[in-house]
């Protein structure tokens, strides 16, 4: 490489990611309706008509009707304001699908770098492990747990157990990617260059074999957190979710039986499902993209 | 400033005696498993270095050639304990390596072994960890082995910097912003920041152009000459090594068929791998006609070496002796050079 | 003796994100029908993106801009890309370096093998396996009727090599380009196969161009050598001329650089990286590592100039210059 000190563009390969997802003009659509989402559900408090959960407009006698100025996504029969609802379930949604994605990394991380780390029996446990997390049917599972503790259990617990649950059953997936990658970067001349000089595992996982696997981790957790959303929504409308608790599925439960006459009610709420995955959907194949480990010189 | 030109380390400059390094009998082998639903099974073993033994005097270049599946990169890595050995003993000044290796948790004297013998490794495009910068890279033996205060960190990492020729500027800088050679130099700067005394180098040139690999090859020879450094030159390229080593063993199968000095070996080679080795290697030159050896078939699979000498499948020379008793590793015909062959007394001049 | 490839003036550009790389910028190289040339080059040389745009098959983002390929008379950049589809592989064959990614690991060879014979020269299935098996007994496969049945992964380096080999030549090609044949191969390997080449290219009587970045391969393989430096051409002429009296810089200090397994020889260093394709220096594109760089040589390019018959070189300064060859 020729050329002296002075300015140059920073080349840490984050930064080099960071120009290339810039470039990417649907990552860009992805990114901005998550944001969007994001500042609804930052701010949902204050831009939220209503209280959640609220039956109000019944008072106000406009139960059950469709779209007006007033009330933009309409209102259901029981006096619901589905404006209302749809902005508390981004908050509720998003803090469901980031937490429990964010949640499952960790562990995915932790598990599969050890599996992938050492060898014998704990890489075999490890496997195995994972192995049975990942075959299970695990939207079964989760709606037989929902079940239990929401119904049974811990009545109003609320969204930081369906979190817990869908991370408890999440993890593997992350698990077994973290796990290949650690195999194949545990072998790399650096790796091996590091360990002649003297470092000890915890220097190995954590300064060296980490960072390097980030990439992929990143790009499966963005789109985790779309596809934990979806449980939630799944969950919720199946009826084995929280009752109390305002969420996207909770009110396409709400909205289902009236889809040929309130049809408002079922159809913002699932414009909002659609479009936040939509948008996660986008910014995780842009974070793939940019991450390509590809880096031309 | 680098010089133009290089030649061999005199080996008569040296003053020490006794070798630094002494391996006996090494032995490596790995298993092959078979994964079933629970739990492994053996199905067999490859036999990736039989009962390997040379020494390394303080400031000597020991080449080591063969070509691929000899077990020459294993030897490397099995010196180093970057693979766990089968069998056989290290002894680098005194020290006994796999048992100081071999005890768990980090003895002192695991740590003074760890500065005293460093590796380069071959691939300049995955030795070096691309998230971290130069100065992380250089300085992570500071990190590790905590022997220097952390105010000297930039200077020590710029002196190293300069004693490979690279620049200070280049301390901020990726790897992928290097080239390959440079890249090399990054390594070759970080397997000396711990002041070691014996480098492997693994093919540090192979994956280097034509014209860059005189240069490192240069400065491996410049910085044994300042600091007394000893390598194992593991090597396929039989051209480079010849200019690098003061002595060269061969590897085949595992083991090794002849050891000598090299311009010995060389121009009187008396195994005939080794001829057949070295009359296959095109010459860079027009006057020079070689009668090739072409040798029949392809290296067997260190799974299952034959009988007897090893090499005898492919030999023209073979006769009954030679697939019934492997021959010893001797210098009884000429003092110094080593062979294992029952009819190597054919070839001596 | 009439010329089979003439490639002049070749300018092939890959445009890239991070700019324009020239690869090949200004590359002339002819090849008499029946002789053997090569071209030797390091990294970024451009002596495979010249291979791979004689055939047309330089990758995206790499576009041939400029110059003329003439092959057999034709006029070769103004075909199609159904009538070259029609000479790769059956005019005009190419032997890559890494046999493991060359060949299909998901077909056996017979199909491999068969495949193009039934593609040109319109065989029936019969007397395609009939040439294929042929093909392996030439190329010095033994127990070819196993190795027909095999897949790539099961067979070693050497014979996947000579296997792509027996590919290249199956429907008897005028024109052989071998891209670093024996690269990655074991030296004994190495040795065999270019015996094998050497005997097929005379039993064929085919037109061989060799790539590669041994002297020690051109020394024994070829009768001209062209030598690339950074997408130009700096010196070409016979091998003996070549090796014993250069006229370019760069071909001196290569030859001073390499290593040779016959003496023990102090190594002169080529100081400096090879240059960036993006920009590169002005002038003569070797000037920053030549030690006879004057001024001259750092503003104009060099003229591709006869300094004897079939001698040429591109270089300011190479009358005044007496350089060494290897004795």
């Amino acid at each position: 490489m020729s050329g002296k000190a002075a300015k140059r563009r920073a080349a840490s390969q984050w930064a080099v990611a960071w120009r290339r997802f810039k470039r990417n003009k649907s990552a860009l659509i992805g990114t901005s309706i998550v944001a969007f989402f994001v500042i609804v559900a930052l701010l949902s408090q204050w831009i939220a008509p209503y209280p959640p959960r609220s039956y109000e407009p019944l008072y106000e006698g406009v139960a059950g009707t469709p779209p007006s100025w007033q009330h933009p996504f309409g209102v259901e029969s029981s006096g619901i304001d589905v404006f209302s609802e749809v902005i508390h379930g981004t908050r509720n949604d998003l803090y469901v699908g980031l937490t429990a994605a964010f949640l499952t990394m960790i562990i995915g991380i932790f598990v599969g770098a050890l599996g992938g780390y050492f060898r014998g029996i704990v890489s075999d446990v490890v496997l195995g492990l994972t192995q049975v997390f990942f075959v299970i049917p695990t939207l079964l599972l989760i709606l037989l747990f929902a079940r239990i503790f929401f119904q049974l259990v811990f009545k109003g617990f609320g969204l930081t157990l369906i979190v817990l649950i869908l991370s408890f059953f999440g993890w593997s997936g992350t698990a077994f990617i973290v796990r290949g990658e650690t195999i194949r970067v545990r072998e790399m001349d650096f790796v091996q260059a590091a360990k002649s000089l003297g470092a000890g595992s915890k220097r190995l996982l954590f300064r060296h074999i980490v960072p390097n696997i980030l990439s992929p981790v990143i790009v499966i957790t963005t789109l985790n957190i779309a596809g934990f959303i979806l449980t939630e929504v799944i969950v919720s409308f199946l009826g084995f979710g929280d009752a109390n608790t305002t969420t996207w599925g909770l009110l396409l439960d709400e909205g289902f039986a009236y889809v040929r006459t309130d049809w408002w009610v079922a159809l913002f709420p699932g414009l909002a499902v659609v479009f936040s995955v939509l948008g996660f959907n986008l910014m995780g194949d842009g974070l793939s993209d940019a991450l390509n480990p590809r880096l031309r010189e | 400033m680098e010089r133009t030109q290089f030649a061999r380390t005199e080996l008569s400059m040296l003053t020490d005696s006794g070798p630094l390094l002494r391996v006996r009998s090494l032995i490596k082998h790995f298993d092959v498993v078979e994964r079933g639903i629970i739990g492994r099974k053996k199905i067999g073993e490859v036999h990736a270095v039989d009962n390997v033994s040379f020494d390394i005097a303080r400031g000597e270049t020991l080449g080591l050639v063969g070509e691929s599946g000899c077990g020459k990169t294993t030897t490397g890595k099995v010196l180093l304990f970057l693979e766990t050995p089968t069998a056989g003993s290290v002894n680098f000044h005194g020290m006994d390596v796999f048992e100081v290796f071999g005890k768990r948790g980090r003895a002192p004297d695991a740590r003074k072994l760890r500065r005293g013998m460093q590796m380069v490794f071959q691939n300049p495009y995955t030795s070096l960890d691309p998230r971290m910068t130069v100065f992380d890279i250089l300085s992570e033996p500071f990190v590790i082995h905590r022997n220097i205060p952390k105010e000297e960190w930039k200077e020590r990492v710029y002196e190293l910097l300069r004693m490979v020729n690279l620049e200070e500027y280049h301390a901020e800088r990726y790897p992928h912003e290097f080239s390959g050679g440079q890249r090399q130099r990054i390594a070759i700067a970080r397997a000396i920041a711990v002041d070691p005394e014996f480098i492997v180098c693994d093919e540090p040139v192979s994956s280097l152009d034509v014209s860059i690999r005189a240069q490192i090859l240069n400065l491996l020879s410049d910085l044994q000459q300042k600091k007394h450094f000893s390598y194992l030159y593991i090597s396929h390229d039989l051209s480079s090594v010849r200019q690098i080593s003061h002595r060269v063993a061969v590897m085949y199968l595992g083991e090794i068929v002849e050891l000598a000095e090299t311009n010995s070996l060389y121009d009187n080679p008396l195994h005939p791998y080794t001829q057949a080795l070295i009359s296959a290697v095109p010459v860079p030159d027009v006057k020079h006609r070689t009668t090739r050896v072409i040798l029949p078939g392809e290296v067997p699979s260190p799974m299952n070496p034959p009988n007897g000498c090893r090499f005898h499948p492919r030999c023209p020379y073979a006769t009954d002796i030679c697939k019934r008793d492997p021959p010893a590793f001797e210098d009884r015909l000429v003092k110094g050079h080593f062979v294992a062959c029952h009819h190597a007394d054919k070839f001596v001049r | 003796m009439a010329k089979l490839l003439e490639v002049t003036d070749l300018h092939t550009y890959f445009f890239t994100e991070a700019g324009v790389v020239k690869a090949v910028d200004g590359i002339s190289v002819s090849v008499e029908d029946g002789k053997t040339i090569c071209l030797v080059g390091e990294s970024g040389s451009g002596k495979s993106v010249t291979a791979q745009s004689v055939l047309r098959i330089v990758p995206r983002p790499g576009r041939i801009v400029g110059g003329t390929i003439r092959f057999d008379g034709e006029d070769l950049l103004a075909k199609s890309e159904a009538e070259m589809r029609k000479m790769r592989g059956n005019k005009m064959a190419v032997v890559f370096q890494d046999p493991t990614t060359s060949l299909n690991p998901v077909y056996t060879v017979r199909k491999q093998l068969a495949d193009i014979l039934l593609l040109h020269k319109g065989l029936s299935k019969d007397q395609a396996n009939k040439t294929a098996l042929g093909l392996l007994e030439k190329v010095g496969i033994s127990d070819p009727e196993k190795r027909l049945n095999a897949y790539p992964h099961e067979l070693s380096g050497g014979m996947k090599q000579r296997i792509a080999i027996a590919r290249a030549l199956s429907c008897e090609p005028k024109l052989l380009f071998a891209d670093e044949p024996t690269t990655n191969l074991d030296v004994t390997i190495q040795a065999q196969v270019l015996e094998l080449l050497k005997q097929l290219q005379k039993e064929y009587g085919m037109t061989m161009i060799m790539i590669t970045h041994d002297m020690g391969i051109v020394a024994d393989m070829t009768e001209r050598v062209t030598v690339l430096y950074a997408g130009k051409v700096m010196e070409e002429a016979d091998t003996t001329t070549l090796f014993t009296s250069p006229k370019h810089p760069y071909t001196e200090a290569l030859l001073k650089a390499v290593p040779s397994v016959a003496e023990t020889r102090a190594l002169e260093v080529i100081p400096g990286n090879i240059p960036n394709l993006i920009e590169p220096p002005l002038g003569c594109v070797f000037h920053p590592r030549c030690k006879y760089a004057k001024d001259v040589c750092m503003k104009e390019q060099p003229e591709w100039e006869k300094v004897s018959e079939g001698h040429y070189a591109a270089c300011h300064r190479w009358r005044e210059l007496s350089l060494q060859g290897r004795s």
